[in-house]
């Protein structure tokens, strides 16, 4: 639906009953013709995204490029210097690298698909409730995700102390069981991280699984009724099935999300007690901003990127088989 | 007022499934000072992109559009002098009706009075007055649909662009409505192009009809020659309601053989179809012109047939009746003074004075 | 068929009301039960924040007492006072303003415009462009951080200023993807109309498409604001003095140079949290709504 903005014939010549009509067609061959007039016809629209798209070119596409080539270098605050895939060999024989990887994956496994369970059930109970109820829940649920994940590291830490005022030692008084170090101990640390999200912020998946709720048709269920299906069988075979984009859209927003987790791990544990929470965010900020090596951050990053994509890749082909939109 | 002239036109865009298509294909046409041109045809027929190309909202391929002497191929819509009014009104929600009547001139730097005094004067002509401090939303389907038309009438524009005005509206409205801008028309002495999809629409508004089908003029006619004289299969099955019966036939000297039964071709027919005598033609009969013989004073010698009605429907004043001639259904419209019934069979006169014939491979009529 | 006699089918109706009031006793059970689960999760979403608000006016002797009191029986506002005057929180909370402001409306204006101009208008690599800048969104923050921190902090010598932590953020990808889904609902045809009724290009973005584009422009603006108040990576990477820091990174620093005062930390994270936290109760429905905007339909 562009215009032909290339030369064209002269004379159109068209016959109408006895008449002869001769119209000249304009003769569009001048470069700079061509270019004022497609100024005119789009330049107010390049015109309308410029700011963005100048600021994406400055800050994302220039550093994209600058940290691939940085990371073939070694790269501190005063000198560069290329040496090939030497950041990579290092980090891939490096032991801190493959306990963050570890970390990074346990924290991923322990938390994604548990938390997107936890949002479907909570979802599953609050979509039968009359509307007062499912506003109040929802904004309930919801509240935690405006303040800052500052804030929240900061109660968590609080309340993870491992003497007898946290509260979270507290509580386990009140039940009976021991005191526990929490992040004070390696064995713990990890573990305590993970719980911090099972709790609260599941505001926005709940948001998101009501309003797909919402999309499937009553007469799928009032067919399942007749066909005298249970609970269960409806939630397996007609809930869960067509929730299945929501799934996705959660699975792989959650992986990219707790792949990147840093505020936490900055804030109460630095990485410790003894690696036992650093993740691979972590590492990279360590590396480029403790240790001041640039070049051997650009490449873990770029590792870190690598994984995010491959991961998403294989999730979407995986899910999205079998998924109808 | 102006004439528009439409010349060699050719609309063409990208599908994303079906690569390059043709919206307009070599369309040309000359809309006369003060006249009411009609566009019509069924969705996706080019209708609506052809007037937007007139109106400068889209971009023709290739071709020239006069507006009046001016050649306004790459004239921005504002200054076309023309004015629109769309199929769901187009009216600004956020501004009131005296706002949205005043938006176009106000943004020529037309001084206050006078686009007080146009305002004042579209509003007395389609009574809306009193709805001038209201916002759109407040309105009905009708009101709104005014509104639209007085914001096109205070531009005072060489042509008027309508695109399926009535459609929103339901079916008495429409008929009112089709009053008026019958009406309107005489009194601004406009020139008026107006697209709808709906034959009835077509043939009581236009003083000339376009008629098209996949981007291509069919014919451009008033409506009794098209009602009478149809260029093909497609212009005589669209123009009619119910739409005209089409029946394979072979020609036999002045007899036409059907899988059922053999008319008569009238004599001042037979000169037009000398040259497909022997062969295969497609019949065209519309239902008005099939009779019952219970209502008429004395029953023909010829065309008169004893059929099995499959069903009747009754409509009040008329009967539909549908039979079968071979592979073909046939549907008739009668009198209900009739009084016939579903799967009896009753006597019948087909009037073949009223007989189109088409050419079977070119579907164009036999003349 | 077997002839039923009349006691059968009394016997039969009877047999159906018991089970029809079965089923509703059923239903009520399970409704109250989920309404206490839910309950009883609300509650646990809510302990962290009104432990923090409790603390928060604790004396630091209370702070650490064993049983713990869930509303401070001597309320003191002394953890405010050190974390203001020995923090600088009035400094922070100023900053964040600021900067969390002037973020919002121009990244509103410039992704409402850019929206628009993608959903509503056609040119040629249009398409292309989106997905390119979509695409964008895929790639994490710490690949592009090193050099554009490197860029910001030495090439455009921004450190530790107010542009330095605004520029490169200004205008997020997520908002002009939100735009345009929001803007790809409005009518065409009033923009037809105002170009028919003379209207300039920026003129139909300024007054027709953004007053009818309230609701949108409410939730961009919203979601902006605070997702910039509670920003703290990038912030923290470009500042380095405490009258630069925002809120986050205030209270960040807060932390580690004052181990155990867990009192002012809470007083700080109220400080952080509760404005939001107001702002989000008092326009909850943009909240609500603006999550489905983008994702559901997308």
């Amino acid at each position: 639906m562009i215009d032909d903005y290339g030369a064209s014939a002269f004379w159109k010549v068209s016959f109408k009953g006895d008449e002869v009509m001769a119209t000249s067609v304009e003769k569009q061959s001048h470069w700079g013709e061509n270019a004022k007039q497609f100024l005119k016809d789009y330049g107010w629209c390049y015109a309308f995204i410029a700011l963005p798209f100048l600021l994406f070119l400055v800050f994302t596409v220039y550093p994209l490029f600058s940290a691939f080539i940085m990371s073939f270098q070694e790269y501190g605050i005063l000198k560069s210097k290329f040496i090939g895939i030497d950041n990579y060999k290092y980090l891939l024989s490096n032991d801190i690298f493959w306990k963050a990887m570890k970390n990074t994956t346990i924290y991923t496994l322990g938390t994604v698909p548990v938390n997107i369970l936890i949002t479907f059930f909570l979802s599953l109970m609050i979509f039968p409730l009359n509307r007062r109820s499912q506003t109040f829940f929802k904004a309930s649920f919801y509240l935690p995700a405006v303040t800052s994940g500052i804030t929240m590291s900061l109660i968590w830490l609080w309340m993870f102390d491992p003497t007898q005022s946290g509260l979270m030692n507290i509580v386990l008084g009140w039940m009976g069981f021991d005191q526990q170090l929490f992040l004070a101990s390696s064995k713990s640390a990890l573990f305590s991280l993970m719980l911090m999200t099972y709790i609260g912020g599941h505001g926005s998946g709940v948001i998101l699984y009501l309003a797909a709720m919402g999309g499937i048709p009553k007469s799928l269920y009032e067919a399942a009724d007749i066909d005298a299906a249970s609970w269960w069988s409806k939630l397996k075979n007609i809930t869960w099935p067509l929730l299945k984009p929501t799934t996705l859209y959660m699975l792989i927003t959650g992986v990219i999300g707790s792949f990147q987790v840093f505020e936490a791990t900055y804030v109460m544990t630095q990485g410790g007690p003894n690696f036992a929470t650093t993740t691979i965010a972590f590492l990279i900020y360590q590396h480029a901003f403790q240790y001041y090596q640039f070049g051997l951050a650009a490449a873990e990053a770029f590792i870190l990127g690598f994984i995010i994509i491959v991961i998403s890749i294989l999730q979407f082909k995986y899910m999205a088989s079998d998924v109808e939109y | 007022m102006a004439e528009v002239k439409f010349l060699n036109i050719v609309k063409q865009f990208e599908d994303e499934n079906k690569g390059k298509v043709f919206a307009v294909k070599d369309a040309s046409f000359t809309v006369k000072d003060k006249e009411f041109l009609v566009f019509v045809g069924p969705s996706g027929c080019g209708k609506t992109t052809s007037l937007r190309m007139v109106a400068g909202l889209e971009r023709q391929t290739s071709g020239d559009i006069y507006i009046g002497d001016r050649l306004v191929n790459k004239v921005h819509p504002k200054d076309r002098d023309i004015a629109m009014v769309f199929q769901d009104y187009a009216l600004y929600p956020h501004m009131t009706i005296r706002e949205n009547l005043g938006f176009g001139l106000k943004n020529l730097k037309t001084p206050k009075e006078e686009i007080e005094a146009k305002i004042k004067e579209a509003a007395s002509i389609l009574s809306i007055e009193n709805l001038l401090d209201r916002k759109p939303r407040e309105l009905s389907g009708g009101q709104r649909q005014r509104i639209a038309v007085g914001r096109a009438i205070v531009r005072n524009p060489s042509v008027f662009l309508f695109d399926e005005p009535l459609s929103n509206l339901d079916a008495k409205l429409r008929v009112q409505m089709r009053v008026e801008l019958s009406e309107l028309h005489k009194r601004l002495e406009a020139t008026i192009i107006y697209v709808t999809h709906d034959q009835v629409e077509a043939m009581t508004l236009g003083q000339r009809i376009v008629v098209m089908n996949a981007g291509e003029i069919q014919q451009i006619a008033t409506p009794e020659e098209l009602y009478e004289k149809p260029n093909n299969l497609f212009v005589a099955g669209f123009i009619g309601s119910p739409p005209m019966n089409f029946v394979k036939a072979r020609l036999n000297g002045n007899q036409l053989h059907t899988a059922s039964y053999t008319f008569t071709v009238p004599e001042e027919k037979l000169k037009m179809y000398k040259k497909y005598d022997g062969k295969e033609v497609i019949f065209g009969i519309r239902p008005e012109d099939i009779l019952s013989t219970k209502l008429m004073p004395s029953v023909p010698d010829k065309n008169v047939y004893h059929v099995n009605l499959k069903v009747v429907e009754h409509l009040g004043a008329e009967l539909l009746i549908y039979f079968d001639i071979g592979d073909d259904q046939l549907t008739g419209r009668v009198n209900a003074d009739a009084k016939l019934k579903q799967l009896e069979p009753t006597e019948l006169y087909f009037n073949l004075n009223k007989m189109q014939l088409f050419d079977p491979k070119t579907q164009e009529r036999i003349y | 068929m077997e002839l039923k006699t009349a006691t059968d089918s009394q016997f039969q109706a009877k047999l159906d009301e018991q089970k029809d009031l079965q089923r509703k006793f059923l239903k009520r059970i399970v409704l109250i039960i989920v309404y206490v689960l839910l309950a009883l999760w609300a509650v646990f979403t809510f302990v962290p924040l009104l432990w923090m608000l409790s603390s928060s006016f604790k004396d630091s002797s209370a702070i650490t007492s064993v049983p713990p009191e869930l509303f401070p029986k001597n309320p003191t506002l002394d953890a405010y006072k050190r974390i203001f005057k020995v923090g600088g929180l009035g400094r922070w909370f100023l900053n964040s303003t600021i900067i969390a402001a002037v973020s919002t409306v121009i990244n509103v204006f410039f992704a409402s415009l850019a929206g628009y101009a993608f959903s509503k208008l056609r040119f040629p690599g249009r398409n292309a462009i989106f997905w390119v800048l979509l695409a964008s969104i895929m790639i994490p923050g710490q690949v592009t951080l090193i050099p554009l921190y490197i860029l910001v902090v030495d090439t455009f010598q921004m450190e530790n200023t107010y542009a330095g932590i605004i520029v490169p953020g200004m205008v997020s990808v997520g908002s002009i993807f939100l735009m345009r889904q929001f803007m790809t609902s409005l009518p065409s045809s009033l923009i037809d109309a105002g170009r028919i009724d003379a209207c300039s290009e920026f003129g139909i973005f300024w007054k027709i498409i953004l007053p009818i584009s309230k609701p949108g422009l409410a939730v961009l603006g919203i979601f902006t604001f605070v997702a910039h108040w509670n920003n703290f990576f990038w912030p923290f990477l470009v500042t380095n003095t405490n009258s630069m820091r925002t809120l986050q990174v205030g209270l960040t620093s807060f932390r580690f140079e004052n181990l155990q005062d867990y009192g002012a930390m809470m007083a700080g994270a109220v400080c952080s949290a509760v404005p939001m936290i107001i702002v989000f109760l008092a326009l909850q429905k943009y909240f609500l709504q603006g999550i489905t905007i983008g994702a559901v339909k997308g």
